[in-house]
């Protein structure tokens, strides 16, 4: 008995010698992970033939783009046999955040997908690295289109190249349209006579796919700033060219008549709180008529409506005959603390090469950033037609740069939606919308010191 | 002893680190950069700006709004989710054939996200072409499309809605086990006194369930507050703010404005409120609790 009882104190003593080791590890664990892992990997960033491992991560995620991107990753590591690269995808809601984050925390990250929504932000925290080093050296950057510089440029610095332009252009009924003799509008004025007559709430159709939801400024800004016309400085796009904001003219004030006159007799009056998913669902389930999007939607209307049914125009123009078009979009940039920048860049440069960048816009519906891929015939039919017709004329289509440079372009989005939403149901008036606007616009020009 | 003693506080430390890093650093945090000026777009010039964060919330019309419109989700919501969830779970109390996959069928709503719900409810109650119009078009009881979510009378309504319908199944769920426990000699007793189904329910049922009935509707009235996943996903607040609570409203300043100084008062208001709220709660019901039974 006696020898049992030993045994027995023996065994507890072992498990709680055991258990301590077990909670030190745990502990240990833990600290360590909490801490940074700065210091690792830090000897190795002479190329060679030295094994390199690139972390990327990408941010307008979605299961096909991912699969894409594999695709070319995967020719990009048989070309290069010592680099490996390792695809970090975070779903497309929190992606933004989780840059930010990795990128706040120091974390090894070489290739980024930066956006012209986040760069201005990332510049201004120190995040990403000028490119234009890099660049000057790479054979394929003469034929990279302006506009795609432009858009991946904060003053006079690229800070990524971008994937693909993302551009507005207009889809409608091609069917409702013969039915009853109308041509597309080339003008808003014209658009929204043409949708009036589209329109018969009594069959459920309207005229217009209007977005009063999150993105309505896309709206609101392309009328005021076509009804501006010549007058806006196309570098600083919220201003005209004597400095006021495009939102204190009386042209602003025109198109924002015709905009609430576009609402009210031509579009569901469910719209004023509708997003992109409800504008989009509309317009391919027969409510309406009429559709302003960019061409990633190209390939969901091609699975949902049926061929012949509808087809694309250019962006509307303003009382002076021009339309300002902007492009939007995403692309590859290098984190500042990269250890690895030159095998970095050879990546940016390999996805950016006029080869995968074409092949990866064909496969996603976007603008390829290679002005020698408008040869190929993909873009010269269909859908794609329409972009490339208003690239050839830049004296109508006026390309602007869009205020990313400025703190408060992430908001303007939510500060326009709040507002204008409460001028659509008439909580609020014109004058005192637009007034709001002149001066968000007003005080993000003083807070930049411009 | 002193032995047992380092030994059990050794084998807290995990435990202890787990907590304090993943729970009270970011909640301290949170209350830190509630008095600073935190923006994302330009971390470089971080700084305490004291009581500014508070100041212009409560100047913010919008958060008045969201103030008042925290109040009505949370008593609406509240309300019907827990009578509608006792009436659940008193039907389902007696078995019944198939009344597993009942229960599996009326209780499902609570396995759904939030947000998964939000946009499920947002297409049904789409005006142009959700089934909600339609059905009542077919009926015949609108003549006129509504605009559930579009018009700024209808919009708060129609959340509350989603919400009642997704927190059913928690007091079905919750009360249904409740009820299960209550000793069937109580009823017998009732029986012979000659009570009938109303005053068995009222002197007997709800008496003897009424701890579960505090539990829950405190802690979901708390998660009720705090939860903004439908609204965010039905109306991102909208129309014209008109369906903002504090939770989407804090949310919207992080997501948007990358402001996390004014988000975090948000969150500290509603942390006082929330602490206000279950002092008075507790206190009210502590004297009921022990005086019916």
């Amino acid at each position: 008995m006696i020898h049992l009882d030993r045994g027995k104190i023996n065994m507890t003593r072992r498990k709680k010698y055991s258990a301590l080791l077990l909670c030190g590890a745990l502990s240990a664990g833990l600290l360590a992970g909490c801490g940074s892992n700065n210091d690792s990997s830090a000897g190795d960033n002479g190329a060679g033939d030295e094994q390199v491992t690139l972390r990327m991560i990408e941010s307008l995620t979605s299961p096909k783009r991912t699969e894409l991107l594999q695709a070319s990753i995967d020719k990009f590591e048989t070309a290069n046999p010592n680099i490996k690269v390792e695809l970090i995808s975070p779903p497309f809601d929190q992606a933004d955040n989780k840059i930010r984050t990795m990128l706040g925390a120091k974390e090894d990250l070489d290739v980024v997908e930066v956006r012209d929504l986040t760069v201005a932000e990332f510049v201004n925290n120190g995040f990403i690295e000028p490119l234009n080093d890099y660049a000057d050296k790479w054979s394929d950057y003469s034929t990279v289109s302006a506009i795609s510089k432009s858009l991946g440029s904060v003053g006079d610095k690229l800070y990524f190249v971008p994937n693909g332009l993302y551009e507005r252009q207009l889809f409608y009924r091609a069917d409702w349209f013969k039915e009853k003799g109308l041509n597309p509008p080339a003008t808003w004025d014209e658009l929204y006579e043409t949708a009036k007559k589209l329109t018969d709430p009594s069959k459920n159709r309207y005229g217009f796919s209007f977005r009063g939801g999150a993105g309505s400024n896309g709206t609101t800004d392309a009328m005021v700033l076509a009804y501006n016309g010549d007058n806006v400085n196309l570098e600083d796009s919220m201003f005209t060219k004597d400095g006021k904001t495009i939102f204190s003219t009386p042209e602003a004030k025109a198109s924002m008549e015709l905009y609430l006159k576009l609402y009210k007799d031509a579009s569901p009056p469910d719209s004023v709180n509708w997003g992109f998913q409800e504008q989009v669902q509309a317009f391919t389930s027969g409510v309406t008529g009429m559709l302003l999007q960019d061409p990633d939607v190209i390939q969901s209307l091609q699975e949902k409506m049926a061929e012949g049914t509808w087809a694309t125009a250019p962006l509307q123009a303003g009382p002076t005959g021009k339309a300002l078009l902007a492009a939007g979009g995403a692309g590859w940039g290098m984190a500042a603390n990269s250890e690895h920048k030159e095998e970095a860049w050879k990546l940016i440069s390999f996805l950016s090469s006029p080869a995968e960048n074409t092949e990866f816009s064909k496969a996603y519906g976007l603008i390829p950033i290679h002005t020698s891929a408008a040869e190929d015939e993909f873009f010269k039919t269909g859908p794609y037609k329409t972009l490339l017709d208003m690239s050839n004329a830049p004296d109508k289509f006026v390309n602007f740069k869009p205020p990313f440079e400025y703190p408060g372009t992430g908001q303007w989005g939510q500060v326009e939606m709040e507002s204008g939403q409460a001028l659509l149901l008439g909580q609020a008036s014109l004058d005192d919308t637009l007034k709001k606007w002149d001066e968000y616009w007003t005080d993000q020009k003083s807070k930049l010191g411009k | 002893m002193k032995n047992q003693k380092i030994f059990i506080l050794s084998g807290l430390i995990p435990a202890l680190l787990l907590v304090l890093a993943f729970t009270y650093y970011p909640f301290l945090r949170g209350i830190i950069m509630a008095f600073q000026d935190y923006k994302l777009f330009d971390l470089r010039h971080v700084r305490f700006v004291g009581f500014d964060n508070f100041k212009a919330a409560f100047h913010d019309p919008k958060f008045l709004v969201a103030l008042k419109n925290s109040g009505y989700w949370v008593f609406f919501s509240l309300i019907f989710q827990f009578v509608l969830g006792l009436s659940l779970a008193l039907l389902l109390k007696k078995p019944f054939r198939g009344r597993g996959i009942f229960q599996g069928f009326a209780f499902y709503s609570w396995a759904l996200s939030g947000f998964l719900i939000g946009m499920i409810w947002k297409w049904m109650f789409n005006s142009q072409i959700g089934v909600i119009n339609d059905l009542l078009l077919r009926v015949g009881i609108i003549h006129e499309r509504i605009g559930f979510l579009s018009n700024p009378k209808w919009a708060m309504t129609s959340v509350i809605i989603a919400n009642v319908w997704y927190g059913i199944a928690f007091f079905a769920i919750m009360l249904l086990a409740a009820l299960q426990s209550v000793p069937s000699e109580l009823y017998e007793a009732a029986d012979m006194d000659g009570a009938t189904g109303i005053r068995k329910l009222w002197n007997v049922t709800l008496p003897y369930i009424l701890p579960t009935i505090i539990a829950t509707t405190l802690l979901r009235a708390i998660w009720i507050f705090n939860d903004p996943t439908i609204i965010y996903g039905l109306t991102n607040g909208g129309p014209a703010g008109s369906t903002h609570i504090l939770s989407s409203l804090m949310l919207d300043k992080i997501i948007y404005a990358g402001d996390y100084g004014a988000a975090s008062a948000i969150g500290v208001i509603m942390i006082v409120l929330l602490l206000l709220y279950t002092i008075f709660f507790l206190t009210v019901t502590k004297a009921e609790k022990v005086g019916d039974f």
